[in-house]
């Protein structure tokens, strides 16, 4: 997958399978919005109306098509591979993306207000992100999709040591 | 609470002509003055004025007797409003600023206004109380024990006024840098703007008969664009200096003054303690003339842009001496690699590749060459935009601070504390982990909330970070042995 090693260490623990789940059916449902999109085009475009337009007709359903193999059969598995998670002695550190991929580490002294939200699709799979801000607008790391109760459980954990080693320097 | 402050009754008359409180009524009344038609000629008109001021006469009243603001030695309470009342409670460990400000009215009448800043992030904008109408001299009091309130320190209450030293000087020549700042140039534009749609939206008559005159030859273009030059950059001096002039930066006990303002005039507070660092910014005119300005990076600030200034516009020397008094710098900056160099190159070219190749296809077909030209002048520009871009590259990591610089329209460069990031955040493209480069950036509860270090060498990133912040950056450490 990498050519040169990463800039920085690999965050310890993934994600359970069933995110993989969750993006598969995310990944199908804008697909399906897509596709009708795409037909609506292949019906309405006249095949003898001027210029390129007519090469959308077939052009569109087969950038769809691309777009949801890409996306229901090879995205899921590759994000189950990047996205990871750690909570260590002093920080919170993740690795989110696909293709680009961002490290994020916030160490549990400067951490404002954490936050557990679980979406309509999550709550079918079980699943929920924590979020944990910090003073700045950019600090700000999700933990995407946890199992709710293991969520739940590093949320209370972290609100509870950062409240014991809060630094009031920010 | 009977212990509330009012404002002054002076400001009724300020409120009064400047229709504050009736602005909102505006909406209500434009359907009321279409039904009952504006027929009646000029009483129709002079009742609509005596009505309209005499409104906004009631409301400012009726919002003024329904104000009462309070300075208690853990609080500042603001209560108002006229049906339903609303109770601001701002602790005073939340507050992390005060602004005082005179506007021309405000000045005729005596009077200030009041800003008191909670800002608490980006999240409520509206945490800030406004205390408007009160006498100078109650406005140095209010700032006063607001901020003396907070410090959490014993205070000495002998109330010795803190001594007043200057901390920067600011030449009024610096203004005539005003027209290489792009910011101050739209000043000037701006107001043309809004001078052409006045003159297109008079009535006919009253519009000047420019047909007779006709713009032709050489000499007239000549005359046109000269003229329009000496608008623009008068213009924008003009406008640097209604907003900057007689800048002053001041050391007050623990914290900077900054005044400055020509009609409005406006005190700023910030306190020391919560600066965190400064960024320094050339715009490409500035560059030109050696010149920067500087803004101090403070916690917790809003509107930081326009409130952390601390030297609006100046040689760049004097103004990264300022900001190194208040944060050292960390050293020179490293340059990134040569890596970094063909990346910025890339990206600053590609935009002329697709061009020239959408011109070199549309050429034969269309006869558009045109667009092949075009591409081939981006092309040409592209490497040294690429080139310039990263000479602006550098990141350095000092003992108590550091740095990192980049930007080529408006270079910039932010100078921090260690302990002023609260998080770092590596990012990597497919091309960017091809060529061995990341980016890197440093979360911090002031400014932006977040620095970059574009495109380092990817082998730097987990020793800058620890370099650049404390211990718990060590995190990011690759594993000796390289995991598969």
């Amino acid at each position: 997958m990498t050519t040169t090693p990463a800039p920085v260490r690999e965050p310890a623990w993934s994600l359970s399978r069933s995110a993989i789940g969750l993006w598969v059916t995310e990944s199908v449902i804008s697909s399906v919005i897509l596709g009708v999109l795409a037909a609506l085009v292949a019906i309405f475009v006249p095949s003898d109306s001027p210029g390129v337009l007519p090469e959308l007709r077939w052009a569109a359903p087969a950038a769809v098509v691309l777009y949801a193999v890409v996306a229901i059969g090879v995205r899921p598995w590759f994000k189950h591979r990047v996205y990871r998670w750690e909570i260590t002695q002093d920080a919170v550190f993740t690795r989110t993306g696909w293709l680009s991929q961002t490290w994020t580490l916030v160490p549990i002294s400067r951490i404002q207000t954490v936050d557990v939200t679980r979406g309509v699709l999550q709550q079918m799979f079980g699943l929920s992100t924590v979020a944990v801000l910090t003073a700045s607008s950019q600090g700000t790391v999700h933990i995407w999709h946890l199992e709710s109760d293991v969520a739940q459980q590093v949320a209370d954990d972290l609100a509870h040591r950062a409240e014991q080693v809060r630094d009031q320097a920010t | 609470m009977d212990t509330g402050r009012r404002t002054s009754p002076r400001i009724v008359l300020v409120h009064t002509a400047t229709f504050r409180q009736a602005r909102q009524f505006v909406p209500a009344m434009i359907p009321l003055v279409a039904a009952t038609g504006l027929g009646g000629g000029t009483t129709t008109v002079v009742a609509l004025v005596v009505g309209v001021t005499l409104l906004s006469l009631a409301t400012a009243a009726l919002s003024w007797w329904r104000f009462t603001y309070a300075d208690g030695p853990a609080s500042v309470v603001v209560t108002r409003g006229l049906l339903s009342r609303s109770v601001r409670t701002v602790p005073n460990d939340r507050i992390r600023g005060v602004e005082v400000e005179a506007g021309p009215l405000h000045r005729v009448f005596g009077l200030v206004r009041v800003r008191i800043d909670a800002a608490a992030g980006a999240a409520d904008k509206d945490e800030e109380l406004v205390v408007d109408g009160v006498s100078r001299a109650e406005g140095d009091r209010l700032r006063a024990s607001v901020l003396t309130h907070r410090s959490t320190a014993p205070l000495s209450e002998d109330a010795e006024p803190a001594p007043e030293e200057p901390f920067a000087r600011f030449d009024n020549r610096w203004l005539l840098y005003a027209p290489l700042v792009g910011s101050y140039l739209a000043v000037p534009m701006a107001a043309v703007g809004a001078l052409m749609r006045l003159a297109q939206e008079l009535p006919e008559r009253f519009r000047p008969d420019l047909d007779g005159v006709h713009v032709s030859g050489v000499q007239a273009v000549v005359v046109v664009v000269v003229v329009a030059l000496v608008v623009l950059v008068a213009g924008s001096i003009i406008g640097a200096a209604v907003v900057n002039w007689g800048f002053r930066l001041t050391r007050r006990g623990g914290s900077l003054v900054a005044a400055r303002g020509l009609v409005t005039r406006r005190h700023t507070e910030l306190e020391i303690d919560r600066i965190r660092g400064w960024t320094l910014s050339e715009g490409l005119g500035m560059r030109w003339v050696r010149a920067a300005r500087v803004n101090a990076l403070v916690t917790g600030l809003g509107d930081a842009t326009r409130r952390g200034q601390l030297l609006p516009l100046g040689p760049r020397d004097e103004a990264r001496s300022l900001g190194v008094r208040l944060v050292p710098e960390p050293g020179p900056l490293r340059q990134h690699p040569p890596a970094a160099r063909r990346r910025r190159i890339v990206r600053a070219v590609s935009a002329g590749l697709l061009v020239t190749a959408a011109g070199a296809a549309l050429t034969p077909l269309l006869g558009w060459w045109w667009v092949l030209v075009l591409g081939l002048v981006l092309l040409a520009l592209g490497v040294p935009l690429g080139l310039g871009r990263y000479a602006a590259l550098g990141h350095a990591a000092g003992a108590g601070a550091f740095a990192v610089r980049s930007g080529w329209l408006v270079r910039e460069q932010a100078v921090l504390q260690r302990r002023a990031v609260v998080g770092w955040q590596v990012q990597q493209s497919p091309f960017q982990r091809r060529a061995g480069l990341a980016s890197v950036t440093a979360c911090v509860g002031a400014g932006r909330g977040g620095y970059t270090a574009v495109d380092m060498a990817a082998d730097d990133v987990a020793a800058f970070a620890a370099a650049a912040s404390e211990a718990w950056a060590d995190e990011l450490r690759p594993v000796a042995a390289p995991t598969g």
